[in-house]
């Protein structure tokens, strides 16, 4: 019943904080990386480089040792989503029939060009969504945020992701202890009781914010806070290991690129 | 007749069955129903960069809201990151799907009620937050679709949730009833932004815009996520009259309710 469940498992920086090599990468190297990476996988014209995409996540992230269950539980959204996509596909668009299959007395016609067609944007999905966990396993909040903030994101807008972040896993709880409270008094016995119940809790959750949001702000104030800028984490110069990935980046994406246009299927 | 009827290729069509109903079985049974976001991958690249250049000024508006806002009350922005963090936990409060008989829960959008708390600009910029972490840490949406879910969930679903609740006040219509439009109709513009979003790629194709979107749009409200507008409207409803009762002074403090307000 709960997805608060699912958020705490999955929504989890545990295996970001861990020492290894591709934690050692400095934060500017991946998001550049990322960036060039989905905009190949975008514009890749067949699925070998997704699927090369795909593979090599799954290489680094089993090099650093995360569970294979951990890489499937986040990708389990993603992969129902990239089935449906291929199964829709399938079904409504080309001409040339490939199998036609009926399940119970409804008929179901795949068709080639569909089925080709929802293959290769299926890859995409999934080689796209497997570089992104591979950068959210490697990369914690505080790294990314002031990653961000040398990309030239807005200072306000990166100091509100790390509060809103910061805060999340707090309220998580909050929530969970008082859904749990509310559960065993009958408050989620039916629907009605359930959209009631929820109201209230999210009223209360308001609440604490309001309160917690000043607190918040006095703790802030007696260190110094005057609205300027709360963001503490600095970035080391780069290093040799860092300089070398990104000229070999370079070097790599027009590679990608080429391969990407070529129609091999 | 058997429950499957093969065509050509018996082997083939046997897996392809037994696939094909495993993953409707696996939908049937899933726990949570993800919907109103477009996943990683799916918009090609001229649509990343459309709705990245749509997004962006809306984003850019919030930003500079909060930051001048900061400079006369620096107790601004934790209480907007407070709030958002808020929001971003009730978007993910399960709700039970009833066209499905409860087999299933979805989750809420939350911008109906971040645009009435925080006002449009900064609940767009909130739900690009929202929607950046929940990119990266729980793989729903994606990067490269970000601007496309900014549009839907954040733009139309913020302005269109702030402008009802605007107008039913104006209408002076008891709190309840300005909330519960306002979360239902930002749900509502939300999955339009998404079908529409979906029935732009069908051009290409040669196919129908307007069929496509009606479709789409079609599909989104006749499943779970028509019903969920509903009921995500009666927590928002129900959300205000708590707060109202209990500590009006929160809402006086945002500015979301004025003297004579009627709860219920």
């Amino acid at each position: 019943m709960m997805p608060m469940d699912f958020f705490h498992h999955t929504f989890s920086d545990v295996y970001a904080r861990q020492n290894n090599w591709l934690t050692r990468i400095d934060v500017r190297v991946k998001l550049f990386y990322i960036i060039s990476l989905l905009a190949i996988n975008l514009w890749a014209k067949n699925i070998f480089i997704p699927s090369l995409f795909l593979s090599i996540s799954f290489i680094v992230l089993f090099s650093i040792r995360i569970p294979l269950f951990a890489i499937l539980r986040s990708m389990l959204i993603p992969i129902s989503f990239a089935i449906l996509i291929l199964i829709i596909k399938g079904l409504h668009e080309g001409e040339k029939e490939w199998i036609s299959l009926s399940i119970v007395g409804c008929k179901m016609t795949f068709r080639e060009e569909g089925l080709r067609s929802g293959l290769h944007t299926c890859s995409k999905v999934l080689g796209g969504i497997s570089l992104v966990i591979t950068f959210s396993f490697t990369t914690t909040i505080s790294r990314l945020c002031a990653g961000l903030k040398w990309f030239r994101v807005p200072n306000t807008m990166v100091e509100l992701l790390a509060l809103m972040y910061r805060y999340i896993f707090l309220l998580f709880d909050e929530v969970s202890t008082m859904w749990t409270a509310q559960k065993s008094r009958l408050g989620h016995a039916s629907w009605g009781k359930t959209i009631k119940s929820s109201g209230t809790l999210c009223g209360l959750l308001i609440m604490r914010a309001f309160d917690r949001a000043e607190r918040t702000y006095e703790a802030m104030y007696v260190r110094g806070y005057d609205g300027g800028s709360i963001l503490t984490v600095n970035l080391s110069p780069w290093r040799k290991e860092d300089y070398a990935s990104f000229i070999g980046m370079v070097f790599i994406a027009p590679m990608l690129v080429y391969t990407g246009n070529v129609y091999v299927w | 007749m058997g429950f499957f009827c093969f065509g050509k290729g018996d082997t083939l069509s046997r897996i392809l069955s037994v696939f094909t109903v495993a993953f409707f079985l696996f939908f049937a049974a899933a726990n949570t129903a993800y919907a109103m976001h477009i996943t990683e991958g799916i918009l090609p690249f001229r649509w990343v960069v459309t709705w990245f250049a749509v997004s962006v000024p809306f984003v850019g508006i919030g930003v500079y809201h909060v930051k001048r806002k900061k400079r006369t009350m620096p107790s601004y922005l934790p209480l907007v990151g407070m709030l958002g963090a808020a929001v971003f936990v009730f978007s993910c409060f399960p709700i039970p799907v009833i066209a499905l008989n409860g087999m299933a829960t979805s989750h809420p959008c939350g911008t109906g009620m971040s645009a009435v708390l925080l006002g449009p600009f900064v609940s767009v910029l909130v739900a690009a937050i929202a929607l950046l972490i929940q990119a990266l840490f729980l793989a729903h949406g994606g990067l490269t679709t970000l601007g496309g879910n900014i549009f839907s969930m954040g733009i139309l679903g913020s302005f269109s949730g702030y402008f009802v609740f605007k107008i039913a006040q104006r209408c002076r219509l008891p709190l309840f009833w300005c909330g519960f439009l306002a979360g239902m109709v930002s749900d509502i513009f939300t999955y339009l932004g998404t079908s529409i979003e979906l029935g732009l790629l069908v051009i290409n194709t040669g196919g129908s815009f307007f069929k496509a979107t009606a479709e789409i749009f079609g599909v989104f409200m006749m499943t779970s996520q028509g019903v969920l507008c509903i009921v995500e409207g009666a927590v928002v409803g129900f959300v205000l009259v708590f707060i109202y009762k209990r500590r009006p002074a929160i809402l006086f403090y945002l500015g979301v309710v004025k003297d004579d307000t009627k709860p219920m």
